[in-house]
């Protein structure tokens, strides 16, 4: 997928327009949390439950060499191909070799941000293959040629109206209502069965990688993904190598943890652990199955300073949390994984250059980090990305150096608190009249949107302080 | 790795190597006996709150909250007459295919009227009975093996699935079902795959309105069988009702 992040303020702007898709996010940013708190508070000590899961994985990635071994190689010994590919390319080329042995023309796919990551579709289209998605979501902006906007809901943006009249274009089914979500979803429901019982080879994604097993999980609730693993005759999983969990029980950890903070569910309809091709009391199955394991920069990622941000576990919690996204919508973070984890992972998969506007988009509301089940302190990672983002000189010299003088300041509390004594005055003196301020010098976007009260007498908070301090040392 | 050419394999090996060369750089040198040990300390997980004290109950509620629906029958004789009422109120005919499970094979499948065609589902099979493993008290889900005694597109292809239940094979958390999956695989073998099953398919993909049917079966159907009190059913039901 083309990366975009770099023109974040103007996407953002353009998005915060759009009524219609302003007031669908809105209602995400409403429900979607309410199911995450009611879930998790049903659960008893789910917060235990996030300890748990670090303290598992920072023992997994402290041997993760060792696990990933065993994995390997009880995946062969179950009869699957294991292939270790470095970068998109490389697994798109995977992906496309294997299909190309089996002469396959028809691909059907689960959902997978991986492949979205590396830009699968785009090269087996190219190359003549007939690919479609079968999530739902996926598939809706799939036929609609966009991306997804969010990680779990690909298609949340888009309204049942827009969907319908999609639908109407591309399938040629005459004349119909479809104007209920319900016949939205049976329409795609009879279009996609056809698709699954043609396909040649099958690709999923993986939720997490069970080393004792040589087993991937697969979490979903429509199924789509265990119809792609058992009906076509080659299955091809699509992951990342640092999915790895040393037991099945882990896995279980990770779901009780992704479901809930998904979608508010104690478990999903279908998680299914698949290990290697058709067996000898099978009557179905595919024949053939091909493991892909990606790095695409996940060891540099490993050795930084950033590492934590490899526990993500894909649920969607920091984006419905994060009054940024749901202002501004997915599509405007410019590439696959937007929201917080967006911003932290996007720099980190590309480089900090490309992307550097995001870790600006964020408040330091802390939301994210409450919530994130993975205990990832994002707004720590983005003001750190942030940091580096002036180290490297990304920023423009007038914000370097308006931060480098504010620092300075800081650190010379007389002097800081004599100015910005002083500026209180002045503005008091100033603002006497009407009360408030309809502009200010510097702070244009911010008068732009409202008045700016002016600050009574008493000057600074540090000086109301001390004067109370003087008048009865109480705490107020 | 078995078609691709020399080239390829060299640059999938070196990929490889250069990966476990870069994390073995980042590790601490550890024995295998080590990690396992360090592994083991670490514990499982705490499972969540039970819906109910009674196990059995709490199974029933929340196969009831994944928007499944459930009966008891205290019986395979009786299991043979839910499932034939069941059919015959949804499909008005008594067809049913199921898996060549040695226990589907024995029920008295005359008695209710019912043919079952044994084998694997195919498009356009309205139902399909499977005999589940496991059941979980905890997420309300069935446990399946795929093989010959229950195909995996039996669980995705009909569109009513059917699952019996042994009142015994019900446990109360997911760690007991792996537990009980272990156990159960030893002289069989590790099966191809293991489906958890928890709900009819569904998607909230359009309008994050929840529809059921999304691409597998729009209903799902849970007998449990062996001798459990009705009231273990009317009181799952009523936790449904007052949440
Ligand atoms: S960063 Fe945390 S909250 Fe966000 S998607 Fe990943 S696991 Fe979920």
């Amino acid at each position: 997928m083309k990366l975009a992040s770099n023109e974040f303020l103007q996407a953002a702007s353009a998005a915060l327009q759009e009524q219609d898709k302003a007031q669908r996010r809105t209602i995400i940013g409403q429900f979607l949390p309410l199911a995450r708190d009611a879930a998790a508070s049903a659960y008893g000590d789910f917060d235990g439950l996030r300890a748990h899961m670090k303290r598992v994985r920072r023992h997994t990635t402290a041997h993760l060499s060792h696990y990933l071994e065993q994995f390997e190689e009880a995946a062969v010994q179950h009869g699957n191909q294991v292939h270790f590919v470095a970068n998109a390319e490389q697994l798109n080329s995977k992906v496309l070799s294997i299909c190309q042995a089996h002469s396959a023309r028809r691909v059907a796919k689960g959902k997978s941000m991986v492949t979205e990551e590396t830009g699968l579709n785009e090269l087996l289209l190219k190359a003549g293959l007939d690919v479609l998605e079968t999530d739902l979501g996926e598939y809706i902006i799939q036929q609609a040629g966009e991306t997804p906007s969010h990680i779990v809901g690909p298609a949340l943006h888009k309204s049942l109206a827009e969907i319908r009249q999609l639908f109407l274009d591309k399938h040629k089914l005459g004349d119909r209502d479809l104007d209920t979500v319900s016949e939205v979803v049976e329409e795609a429901r009879s279009v996609l069965r056809e698709k699954f019982l043609a396909a040649d080879v099958g690709i999923i994604g993986a939720n997490a990688l069970i080393a004792e097993h040589g087993t991937s999980m697969l979490v979903t609730n429509e199924g789509n993904g265990d119809l792609c693993a058992n009906l076509p005759p080659v299955l091809i999983v699509c992951t990342t190598f640092e999915r790895i969990l040393p037991r099945a029980e882990d896995a279980m950890a990770l779901q009780r943890l992704l479901v809930r903070s998904a979608t508010g569910q104690p478990q999903t309809c279908y998680t299914s652990f698949y290990t290697g091709p058709r067996r000898e009391d099978d009557v179905d199955g595919p024949l053939e199955t091909h493991i892909i394991l990606l790095d695409n920069k996940r060891s540099d990622i490993l050795a930084s300073d950033y590492s934590e941000m490899l526990d993500c576990i894909r649920c969607g919690a920091c984006l419905n949390h994060c009054p940024i996204y749901i202002g501004v919508g997915g599509h405007a973070y410019g590439w696959v994984y937007p929201g917080p984890m967006g911003s932290v992972l996007t720099p980190l998969l590309n480089s900090l250059e490309q992307a550097h506007q995001l870790p600006n988009a964020c408040t330091s509301c802390g939301r994210c980090a409450e919530v994130c089940p993975a205990n990832i302190p994002l707004p720590d990672l983005l003001r750190d990305l942030r940091q580096d983002e002036s180290v490297q000189q990304l920023k423009p010299a007038r914000w370097r150096n308006g931060l480098r003088l504010h620092a300075w300041l800081l650190r010379h509390p007389a002097l800081y608190q004599s100015l910005t004594g002083w500026a209180m005055s002045v503005l008091g003196l100033l603002g006497k009249r009407r009360g408030t301020f309809r502009r200010l010098p510097f702070a244009g976007s911010w008068t732009g949107q409202r008045d700016f009260p002016a600050p009574e007498g008493g000057g600074t908070f540090m000086r109301q302080y001390a004067a109370r301090r003087r008048r009865g040392g109480k705490r107020g | 790795m078995l078609r691709a050419d020399a080239g390829e394999v060299n640059v999938a090996e070196s990929v490889r190597a250069r990966l476990f060369a870069r994390l073995r750089e980042q590790e601490a040198s550890s024995e295998p006996e080590q990690i396992a040990r360090a592994l083991a300390a670490l514990g499982h997980a705490q499972p969540a709150r039970a819906a109910h004290a009674d196990m059995h109950t709490a199974f029933l509620a929340n196969v009831l909250a994944n928007k499944g629906t459930v009966e008891l029958a205290r019986d395979r004789g009786a299991a043979v007459q839910a499932i034939a009422r069941y059919l015959y109120q949804r499909f008005r005919t008594h067809k049913l295919v199921a898996g060549n499970d040695p226990r589907l094979a024995a029920m008295p499948w005359r008695d209710g009227g019912v043919l079952p065609r044994f084998g694997a589902a195919e498009n356009g099979d309205s139902a399909a009975l499977s005999y589940a493993r496991v059941g979980v008290a905890e997420t309300g889900a069935i446990v399946t093996f795929t093989g010959r005694a229950n195909p995996g597109r039996n669980n995705l292809l009909p569109e009513d699935h059917l699952v019996l239940i042994n009142r015994e094979d019900v446990v109360a958390t997911l760690e007991d079902a792996w537990a009980r999956i272990r156990r159960d695989t030893v002289a069989s073998g590790w099966p191809r795959g293991i489906q958890f099953i928890a709900g009819p398919s569904s998607t909230a993909d359009v309008e994050a309105q929840l529809v059921m049917g999304a691409h597998g079966p729009r209903r799902w159907h849970v007998i449990l069988v062996g001798d459990t009190p009705a009231e273990a059913l009317e009181q799952a039901s009523e936790g449904i009702a007052g949440a």
